[in-house]
């Protein structure tokens, strides 16, 4: 393969990574954005999600087969499905934390991550589940480039959903709610803005996002487990930061850079691929420290 | 009551000094089960312990070793250094009388020194890093073939099939490295090329960077050196991104669970197999046995583990007695007997005396001999 082959095949890997992280990072900003916490149990509706999807694609491919129509439905269902999961944890796990100092919603974040790892790891007993579909191996040659339909097709699913997020926050009512409390809870109040309710619906989103990209993650990759979501929470994470906490756009930003500095970096000659992890939190670390708002992210004046 | 407090002070030092042997009698012999029982290689550590199971039944129906029951205590290394130092420290103060298992060789180096320490007798079923080795103190046992021998295998394979350029993936953890390492030694030595020589992290599912450079470096055999559950997203992740040359993967990944996590990649893929029960002329009763109790097939440590338990009962026969000292005499003293995979003699250094590996072939879903 020339280097300009490599380039290429690293562009379409670069793509599937990110999308997976930018759809994870976008319920970690939105999430942020209505009420400030760091759910760092996000990473686990991702892997929640993905269980989801397997459940529901053995309950419908009987019907619609294992292939692309049934692989649809079952992202559906667990988008459904656990979209309504996030919204239950909201209500019972932070819901009365709101009026609690910020830590403590924190640690009760940690608290439900562990939870449902548990979970998953009690049900499953710590196996590898395998995510069989009926998709081939099928794809297009350019030359020594290979894509696979299965990356076009998720690159492209993932480009919808953001699409429609997108349209969803900027010409919808419930949109324009969800950035007016982002900006100020109380005064949304004042303006007869059901708060509650906007904060349920970005629950019911960003989960939904997650459990789109964790069904995706296993048709992909072929298999699920219970830690699954560890590593992805943590670099979507680091995606929102890349992109500016707290700002839709700057984490679909974010979860592309990330993906293609993954792809590009672990192909420097020297370097192997042991080395994905350091790049992406070595960029946190720079972010962190030289610019904390992130690149789309609005440096915010603590007024007291 | 002086005399009354010396006469009950002496019992207790004398019920204390005799406290082994008396209660021995009756007690169970207490046998440890060191396995991975959660986590990623959950599946071949519950297929271990129930060959121990089985091995541990059939001993106690025929009357028991020493006229004492054999009682398992399970310890659960989870594949994890740290989590299987707990487990040899919990089954090493519950003062079993031996221990079987051991799978995931960066799981049970650190547990070498705890049942050192206590000199416990150590059967090692599975682990077969040939950086065991030199950690054991001396009361340890390997009875499977170790990574050298594997490597060698591998190596003539690949000479067989023509390869000239040769991409090893290995995890970074004792056993994939330490065979990753053998492997490039003994390739180059042979005057072959590598194409490409990686680590990947455990737990990472995106392999693309991986299958980039395999393919970039022109390599037409990846030998993939870790376990089944990376190997399958690994497999299926080459053959995804259009790399369609020869496929191997080490002892660890010789699992049927590779063929549902791979699927149709699988297919054709070679391994490097330690005796399995399925190939083995003596096992079918076994394979019955385990069949109706568990409801599947036996994996492929489960002869050895069944084997380990076996030899560790005949060791404590042979020796007369439970003592440590004097089981390990009679376990290095196996000479060549006939267990379920084979006879059983030691190298100096408590290994296997010979190789015992067989190459296996991905057909239809599960693995065949492979016919060159």
């Amino acid at each position: 393969m020339s280097w300009l082959e490599v380039f290429f095949t690293q562009l379409s890997n670069g793509l599937v990574l990110g999308s997976f992280y930018a759809l994870v990072a976008l319920g970690y900003t939105m999430i942020f954005g209505v009420i400030k916490l760091l759910n760092f149990a996000h990473g686990d509706v991702y892997m929640i999600g993905a269980f989801c999807g397997f459940g529901a694609l053995s309950l419908v491919s009987g019907i619609l087969g294992d292939t692309w129509l049934g692989l649809f439905v079952a992202m559906l269902m667990s988008m459904v499905a656990v979209g309504f999961l996030g919204v239950i944890i909201q209500k019972i796990a932070y819901q009365p934390m709101l009026a609690a100092p910020r830590l403590s919603i924190l640690i009760t974040a940690l608290a439900v991550s562990l939870v449902l790892q548990n979970s998953a790891l009690a049900l499953t007993s710590g196996e590898y589940t395998a995510f069989q579909t009926g998709l081939g191996y099928g794809g297009v040659d350019f030359g020594a480039v290979f894509i696979a339909y299965q990356s076009m097709v998720l690159v492209g699913t993932a480009a919808f959903l953001m699409i429609a997020l997108e349209f969803f926050v900027k010409r919808t009512m419930y949109g324009r709610a969800m950035r007016a409390v982002s900006v100020d809870k109380d005064m949304c109040r004042l303006m007869g803005i059901n708060v509650s309710r906007v904060i349920a619906i970005t629950f019911l989103i960003g989960s939904g996002l997650a459990a789109a990209a964790g069904t995706m993650a296993g048709i992909y990759y072929g298999s699920i487990w219970y830690f699954m979501g560890f590593l992805v929470g943590l670099k979507a994470f680091t995606a929102a930061v890349i992109g500016g906490i707290g700002s839709i756009t700057g984490a679909m930003l974010g979860g592309l850079i990330l993906g293609m500095l993954e792809a590009f970096g672990t192909q420097i000659p020297f370097i192997g691929s042991e080395w994905k992890d350091v790049f992406s939190f070595s960029i946190l670390i720079l972010m962190l420290v030289f610019k904390p708002t992130g690149l789309l992210g609005k440096s915010e004046v603590e007024r007291i | 009551m002086n005399k009354t407090i010396k006469s009950l002070a002496s019992g207790v030092v004398l019920s204390l000094c005799a406290g082994g042997p008396a209660l021995a009698a009756d007690d169970p012999i207490r046998i440890g089960v060191q396995v991975p029982t959660t986590g990623s290689e959950a599946t071949y550590g519950t297929d271990m312990f129930h060959a121990v199971e089985i091995a541990a039944d059939e001993i106690n129906a025929d009357g028991g070793v020493l006229g004492r029951q054999i009682e398992l205590v399970s310890g659960d290394s989870a594949c994890d250094p740290q989590q299987s130092s707990n487990a040899a420290s919990k089954l090493a103060s519950r003062e079993v009388d031996g221990v079987v298992g051991g799978y995931c060789s960066g799981a049970t180096l650190p547990t070498l020194q705890i049942y050192g320490d206590a000199n416990i007798p150590f059967v090692i079923t599975a682990s077969n890093s040939t950086k065991l080795i030199p950690a054991n103190p001396g009361n340890a046992f390997m009875i499977n073939s170790t990574g050298a021998d594997q490597a060698k295998k591998a190596i003539s394979l690949f000479q067989e099939k023509g390869v000239e350029q040769l991409a090893i993936v290995n995890q970074g953890d004792a056993y994939s490295q330490d065979l990753a390492q053998l492997t490039r030694d003994s390739w180059k030595k042979v005057g072959g090329e590598i194409a490409a020589y990686e680590t990947v992290n455990k737990g990472e599912q995106d392999f693309s960077a991986v299958v980039t450079k395999i393919k970039s470096s022109g390599a037409d055999a990846v030998f993939w050196t870790a376990y089944y559950a990376d190997g399958g997203l690994l497999i299926r992740q080459l053959r995804q991104g259009g790399y369609r040359e020869l496929i191997a993967v080490g002892d660890g990944s010789n699992s049927s669970k590779l063929f549902e996590i791979a699927g149709q990649a699988a297919e054709g893929v070679l391994a490097f197999s330690n005796p399995t029960a399925k190939f083995l002329p003596k096992a079918q009763s076994f394979i019955d046995t385990y069949e109706e109790r568990y409801g599947n097939s036996p994996g492929p440590y489960a002869p050895l583990s069944y084997d380990g338990m076996k030899l560790l009962a005949w060791a404590f026969e042979k020796a007369g007695t439970t003592e440590h000292g004097a089981v390990i005499d009679a376990l290095s003293s196996a000479d060549g007997e006939e267990w379920l995979a084979g006879p059983i003699k030691f190298a100096d250094n408590n290994t296997l005396a010979r190789s015992n590996f067989i190459v296996l072939e991905g057909k239809n879903g599960e693995w065949t001999r492979y016919e060159p």
